[in-house]
């Protein structure tokens, strides 16, 4: 039916104006395609739960009680003084960063905790801590630490070495007769720091969006991957190609029907999860993110076209979706960032599209940023992508003729 | 149970396994190559942060606090700002993540033993990074005060600067950081990853495997042959958890030889653990391929199930103890912070069963419960 009423209306419009018959007939196909692939993704209810999941639950379950920083690290004391100054020191490790547990009597017990998992930090404070402190003898404690994930390790140690320090530095300029809390007559650097764009520091902010770009990522690159891998196992793929239908008509619609899903499950985090749960901040343009996203989609749906002209099945393709996901998470500079990453790691991002896109994404939500700071990620994301689309056309041209 | 008829299945799986050579190559491919990608690039040290600084005063002392930040390892002096609205653009590009500000009359005021102040702005889009550089600038601050202070006091009240310093600076901390002596994160990170690799993997293999039949209509041999579903399920999923156990092999020679991660625990312990990991992983596998219909559904569904828990909730960057409380719960309901505890232990700390026997026995429990679950809910009589 379909086909006939193409060819009447392609018959009746050469006749007159032929530019803009061939253009409605080729809208009608793309729109005829894209219709088909969004009722197929609509019939598979498990998939639409689990997108919802995604773009939902997910978010919020990465977004809120993970936080990167040192917290509640749980300490254990070996105080053999048990002094005012011991105490006094060992009230300076406070919550959120220590939680003192409790005092251990024998210091083989914090060996024990330690292996057990039971304590992060033991520390061992020596008899006569207080005499010598007093007089003014050099004196030293212990911190014994987990540094098993050594990240922690290296905040705890620095944290407690910034704790005794300042404790020692109160104490010595008590002996010299200065007030430690008003230091008005000595010289000393007061380094005040402001943190902009997330003054609280708030892990939920930065932790949310970058799952939200994650599950952008993972949906871009395997559903249009995986709707063009679906035909060629079930053969649906030669129908196409009997019709008068092109390579790009095939494969554009696939990609418009996807990211217009992806869209919506954006939406649908953006101000569900984000906006409403924690209240991040869209301080630039949405319009601009929302642009930002789209040329994303379609540049991640380009390598998810190319992985579908190189898969056979959608094992395959499901494999190698996997393989080109981790390195693209790790090459986006939000874990890793690039300055510490050796050098032709560095060139390498530069194929990374979501490297860009996180640029971009946090650019315009927390930094307002718009597009006068923000034209080379998006160029280098546009080249990206029109790379990888014309590598996959230009693939799948090859494959059926 | 026939144990013939399991092993003509697993043959069967095998065969099909083998005979698509890709995908084949891929199931070995791919854990090597998240483990090296992972292990190379997801390191978090924060080190070279770009800064810039804006020094309104331009004398010696001011020009020698900034060289003990551009000297510094951790920061990459990016050069001197010209005015306060070239701050705004660098920071939020991105280009520069601080910018430190020095008043007029620094060094004026340090010399006439008054306190002064400097700002440092800090981006703070990535949290971790931003904590990271202010305990930077606390320590670099601290230590320049301490021989601004010392030198102070040798002038005015007549001490030697040594002496001087023994007064600031009367306790010395002796940090020992234990199982990981110079804090290096490839050692921390490499087990986790084997962890994290062998959570991702396994599942994959065995769901795409069960649907692929459910998709293609091939699991209707199944239904209409004499096999039980206990015996199909064993069979079909052997090969699968034989790969998986290969590949916990080779991703343990990474770890030590590659990364050069230290084994200090019992090896056949670790061995019979990771085999029960190995299964219960390819048990969630089994649980996600009886609830899907197609394959695009089970690639998805096992990547979302799998990943996100296993990042956040399995203490690989964040330890437990350091979760909120609802954390904490979704933490002891899924397998992976168990096996972190037996990797840590068995990798670094060097302890055994006798510590670790309670995260042994969960995931025992997880993985029985993992294939109850899909044997009970594996039908051979589908409903439609």
């Amino acid at each position: 039916m379909r086909d006939k009423s193409d060819k009447r209306h392609a018959g009746l419009f050469t006749r007159g104006t032929p530019l803009l018959g061939r253009f409605l007939v080729w809208l009608r196909r793309l729109r005829v395609m894209t219709v088909k692939e969004l009722l197929q993704f609509s019939r598979d209810g498990a998939l639409i739960l689990f997108m919802v999941y995604a773009f939902t639950l997910d978010i919020y379950l990465a977004g809120s009680g993970v936080k990167l920083e040192l917290s509640s690290a749980t300490m254990a004391v070996h105080d053999s003084d048990r002094s005012s100054a011991s105490r006094e020191l060992i009230n300076r490790f406070r919550p959120p960063v220590f939680d003192v547990e409790g005092a251990i009597s024998r210091g083989s017990e914090g060996v024990r905790l330690l292996d057990e998992g039971k304590a992060m930090v033991v520390l061992d404070i020596p008899p006569r801590f207080e005499k010598s402190l007093l007089s003014g003898a050099p004196t030293h404690v212990q911190v014994r630490l987990d540094a098993s994930n050594s990240v922690l390790g290296l905040f705890a140690a620095s944290y407690c070495r910034r704790i005794v320090e300042s404790f020692g530095l109160e104490t010595g300029l008590k002996r010299l007769g200065i007030d430690p809390r008003q230091p008005g007559r000595a010289p000393q650097v007061v380094n005040a720091y402001r943190v902009w764009f997330n003054p609280n520091q708030n892990n939920k902010w930065f932790m949310s969006i970058a799952e939200l770009l994650n599950i952008i990522t993972l949906f871009a690159i395997l559903l249009p991957a995986c709707a063009m891998v679906r035909e060629k196992e079930r053969g649906t793929v030669e129908q196409l190609l009997v019709t008068p239908l092109t390579t790009f008509q095939i494969m554009f619609p696939k990609v418009l029907a996807m990211a217009a899903v992806i869209l919506a499950g954006t939406t649908l985090s953006l101000f569900g999860v984000l906006r409403y749960c924690f209240d991040v901040p869209i301080r630039g343009s949405i319009i601009l993110f929302y642009a930002v996203t789209l040329l994303y989609v379609f540049t991640t749906a380009g390598l998810g076209l190319v992985i579908s002209t190189i898969a056979r099945n959608l094992g395959q393709a499901g494999m190698m979706a996997i393989i080109t996901y981790g390195p693209m998470i790790f090459l986006s500079g939000a874990w890793t960032p690039p300055e510490a990453m050796p050098h032709f790691i560095r060139v390498l991002m530069l194929l990374s599209p979501l490297h860009y896109y996180i640029d971009a994404s946090y650019g315009v939500l927390l930094k307002g940023a718009g597009l006068n700071l923000l034209w080379g990620s998006v160029l280098g994301m546009g080249t990206l992508g029109a790379g990888l689309f014309g590598l996959g056309m230009w693939r799948m041209r090859r494959q059926f003729q | 149970m026939n144990c013939k008829r399991i092993l003509a299945v697993t043959t069967r799986e095998w065969r099909g396994m083998v005979r698509d050579r890709l995908f084949f190559a891929m199931a070995f491919i791919v854990p090597t190559v998240l483990m090296l990608t992972f292990g190379y690039g997801l390191s978090l040290d924060v080190e070279h942060s770009p800064f810039a600084a804006l020094d309104y005063d331009r004398t010696p002392i001011s020009r020698d606090y900034l060289n003990r930040f551009i000297d510094s390892p951790s920061f990459n002096f990016k050069g001197f700002l010209k005015s306060e609205r070239d701050i705004y653009p660098l920071l939020a590009s991105g280009k520069v993540r601080a910018v430190m500000i020095i008043p007029a009359h620094f060094q004026e005021r340090l010399l006439a033993g008054r306190p002064t102040a400097v700002q440092t702005l800090i981006d703070g889009t990535f949290p971790f990074r931003a904590q990271t550089v202010k305990g930077y600038v606390i320590g670099i601050n601290n230590s320049f005060n301490m021989g601004e202070f010392s030198r102070y006091l040798s002038r005015t009240a007549g001490m030697t600067p040594d002496r001087a310093l023994s007064y600031l600076w009367p306790i010395k901390t002796e940090v020992r950081c234990l199982y990981n002596q110079n804090l290096r994160s490839d050692w921390s990170l490499a087990p986790r990853l084997m962890m994290m690799v062998l959570m991702i993997c396994p599942p994959f293999l065995s769901a795409m495997g069960v649907v692929r039949e459910k998709e293609t209509g091939a699991i209707y041999n199944i239904y209409s042959s004499t096999i039980t579903r206990g015996e199909y399920l064993i069979g079909k999923l052997a090969p699968y958890v034989a790969v998986s156990i290969f590949n916990a092999g080779v991703l343990w020679l990474i770890a030590t030889k590659v990364f050069g991660a230290p084994f200090r625990g019992n090896p056949l312990f670790f061995f019979a653990a990771s085999i029960l990991y190995v299964i219960c992983t390819t048990g969630i596998g089994l649980i996600v391929s009886v609830l899907v219909a197609t394959q695009v559904a089970a690639a998805l569904v096992t990547f979302i199930v799998t990943v996100v828990p296993t990042v956040f909730y399995s203490g690989i960057f964040v330890p437990i103890g350091s979760l909120g409380e609802g954390g904490r719960i979704v933490a002891r309901l899924l397998p992976a912070m168990y096996y972190t505890n037996i990797v840590t232990g068995c990798f670094l700390k060097g302890v055994g069963f006798r510590v670790l026997w309670s995260d042994v026995v969960v995931l025992a429990v997880y993985s029985v419960s993992l294939f109850a679950i899909g044997y009970l809910q594996f039908h051979k009589r589908p409903e439609s």
